[in-house]
């Protein structure tokens, strides 16, 4: 797994959260998952195949609907929830475009809602990007391969 | 409000639908986030939520109409997200059909939408913006 495919990532988060939310992120070396969080998956084909996979911290996830709805959100709701799949998707749509520009020509599937982490995770090898907040740290697992032609 | 200055593409008839459609949002949220028995309250969410959708349609093509009058390069490209988007709120609305008017279904396209849109906003419909200003006509008229 190349460290390559990390940085489309990193820079799409890092502008979708300054222009949806006004909020900065820090690239930090490790964090530990979070017990309540809200994670979201998209498999990803093309040039390369494999899956991404957002860690939301719940502290994190309720601000960030907060932030764009202006009222209060108490739980991980399916309005959360679902705000947050859009949000994983938006990402990952222009981590395509920026992999696009590095000659890698992907798509992703619609996200889907996880109520656990996934299982497997050992047997594939992960790139993990834990981006910090003052909300909690957002961990996105980046596990792709180049599709065997 | 949900309305950020930021949204702004600087093209006045645009940014006036943008509100309307904010504040439409804004309301279907507002009615399906208060408190109370989802019986009581589904009537006036429901309705919240079809003024709403009246809306998108009419302004997306509103937008579009307005990107086909500047020659705007980006239009197909614009037309097939519009598409798509449009092709998701239906899909929800078969979705309702199919298993009833549920509070956790209304719930999800209400999270979906309201990202969505702000994203649209913030991103997609700026480059309406820059390219109307690239023209050099005061782009602010109309
Ligand atoms: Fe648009």
């Amino acid at each position: 797994m190349k460290a390559e495919y990390v940085n489309p990532f990193y820079q799409a988060t890092i502008q979708v959260f300054k222009l949806m939310l006004d909020l900065d992120l820090k690239r930090v070396l490790e964090a530990d998952g979070a017990d309540s969080q809200v994670i979201v998956q998209l498999s990803v084909s093309g040039d390369l195949t494999g899956t991404i996979t957002y860690h939301f911290p719940e502290e994190m996830a309720l601000k960030m609907v907060q932030i764009m709805s202006g009222m209060e959100f108490n739980e991980l709701d399916s309005f959360v929830t679902s705000a947050l799949a859009e949000i994983a998707n938006i990402i990952s749509g222009n981590a395509m475009s920026n992999l696009f520009e590095r000659n890698y020509r992907c798509d992703i599937s619609p996200p889907q809602v996880l109520t656990s982490p996934p299982e497997g995770l050992n047997t594939v090898p992960t790139l993990r990007l834990p981006l910090e907040t003052k909300w909690g740290t957002l961990i996105i697992n980046i596990a792709l391969r180049e599709t065997p032609s | 409000m949900i309305w950020k200055e930021k949204y702004r593409i600087g093209v006045s008839m645009i940014d006036k639908q943008h509100q309307e459609l904010f504040r439409r949002v804004e309301d279907f949220i507002v009615n399906l986030r208060s408190s109370g028995k989802w019986e009581d309250r589904q009537e006036k969410v429901k309705s919240t939520m079809e003024f709403m959708k009246e809306y998108v349609v009419v302004h997306f093509r509103a937008e579009e109409e307005y990107q086909k009058k500047i020659n705007y390069p980006g239009l197909a490209e614009h037309q097939r997200i519009h598409a798509g988007f449009k092709e998701e709120i239906n899909n929800f609305a078969q979705k309702f059909e199919e298993e009833g008017y549920q509070e956790d279904l209304v719930q999800s396209l209400a999270g979906k939408l309201l990202a969505w849109l702000i994203n649209h906003v913030a991103s997609e419909d700026q480059k309406i913006g820059s390219y109307a200003k690239s023209l050099g006509g005061d782009s602010n008229e109309g």
